[in-house]
């Protein structure tokens, strides 16, 4: 007879090395996110412009990408312009959000991709080809938020073992 | 045909199995998507390399150009005198940028205001002029192409990584428990069957007794 194996860490060493990659990518996806945001007046200012990540990294803004969003907007709405702005990769892999707090990111985001664009719910919908053309445009004043929706919005309806074992037919 | 995980047939089993299912297939959703987000970077650092490469040939190319001229009207060792004060200090701003979980380096020339140009405009001509403006749009491209081949390095690396765990995934991980569930189910409806012709041989017994 088979050893009854309750502890997940008696299983295949095969199989335990796969489970530490799976924690250790969970971890790695949104290390990189900001502490906080700031005001693009208060980086123009910075000699090295920059923000401190959740990993206590640090992420530098080129200064030509902040000379060329202060080149759209005015003082009041440099004073406002949070950055880096959030781009949120929701469970549709073909769009994606601009996270934003008002009209200062859809005036920013409509001036980069040459179109028009609107604020929903405080997220800006756009496409992967829109999305690549705004991330080669601001490298370094964009960042990627793999938000909690996909690991919740999956096609299936969520698991309940006492609905689905073949006994309680 | 995925090899069955070595556990004990029992309800609990079952359902931990399901569990640790559903979590695989939301983790591959997520290295997924990381992955597609991981190409669409590659791919666009690729073109941006490719640009960045050609930019830095047509400019030197350009720069030889306006050197050699340069040289011809002034005389070598008159050019060389000229130059020797102009000698400075590059400075570059380095940092680092994380794009879905990859710490890519960052690069920029600083620019100096107060720079001088440090040879005589009086003594010199505007072929000279065009050299040291072109040499300074060089060493631009030089430092922009060293971010851009860096970055497509370490996009690279990681795509091979991601898709190795993608792969253990969707061809390992995940038929290996769906193979088990479906071997556990299985197992249980034939003990159902099983239970209940028992059952019924019983209550003919139990009839006939």
């Amino acid at each position: 007879m088979q050893e009854p194996l309750q502890d997940e860490a008696k299983q295949s060493p095969h199989e335990k090395i796969l489970q530490n990659c799976l924690r250790g990518e969970l971890r790695v996806v949104n290390t990189g996110l900001p502490r906080s945001q700031r005001r693009l007046s208060d980086l123009l200012e910075e000699k090295y412009p920059h923000v401190i990540c959740n990993d206590s990294s640090t992420h530098l803004f080129k200064k030509s990408e902040l000379e060329y969003l202060a080149s759209l907007l005015d003082t009041d709405e440099r004073k406002a312009l949070p950055l880096p702005m959030l781009i949120e990769l929701g469970a549709n892999q073909a769009e994606a959000a601009v996270l934003c707090e008002g009209k200062i990111e859809e005036k920013v985001v409509s001036k980069t991709l040459n179109m028009a664009v609107t604020c929903e719910a405080r997220r800006i919908m756009i496409y992967r080809p829109q999305l690549a053309l705004l991330r080669k445009k601001l490298k370094t004043t964009t960042i990627y938020v793999f938000s909690p929706k996909i690991v919740t919005e999956t096609t299936r309806p969520p698991y309940n073992p006492f609905l689905s074992t073949p006994l309680d037919k | 045909m995925p090899e069955l995980i070595r556990v004990r047939p029992t309800k609990i089993e079952l359902v931990k199995l399901k569990r640790r299912l559903s979590l695989a297939q939301r983790v591959q959703k997520i290295v997924k998507d990381r992955l597609s987000i991981l190409t669409m970077e590659f791919l666009q650092t690729a073109r941006d390399t490719s640009d960045a490469k050609r930019k830095l040939l047509d400019e030197f190319s350009e720069l030889y150009k306006a050197l050699s001229v340069a040289a011809g009207y002034h005389g070598y060792m008159a050019l060389e005198k000229e130059l020797i004060a102009t000698e400075a200090d590059l400075k570059t701003t380095a940092g680092s940028r994380n794009v879905a979980g990859v710490r890519i380096p960052s690069f920029e020339l600083m620019v100096n205001a107060k720079s001088t140009i440090g040879y005589s405009l009086a003594d010199t001509s505007s072929w000279l002029d065009r050299t040291a403006q072109l040499s300074e749009e060089s060493l631009r491209a030089i430092v922009e192409l060293a971010e851009f081949q860096r970055s497509f390095d370490l996009l690279a690396m990681e795509i091979n990584r991601t898709k190795r765990i993608t792969n253990a995934l969707e061809y390992i991980v995940i038929p290996a428990l769906q193979a088990t569930i479906s071997y556990l189910n299985m197992k249980f409806e034939e003990r159902d069957r099983e239970e209940k012709a028992r059952l019924k041989r019983v209550k003919v017994l139990v009839a006939q007794g």
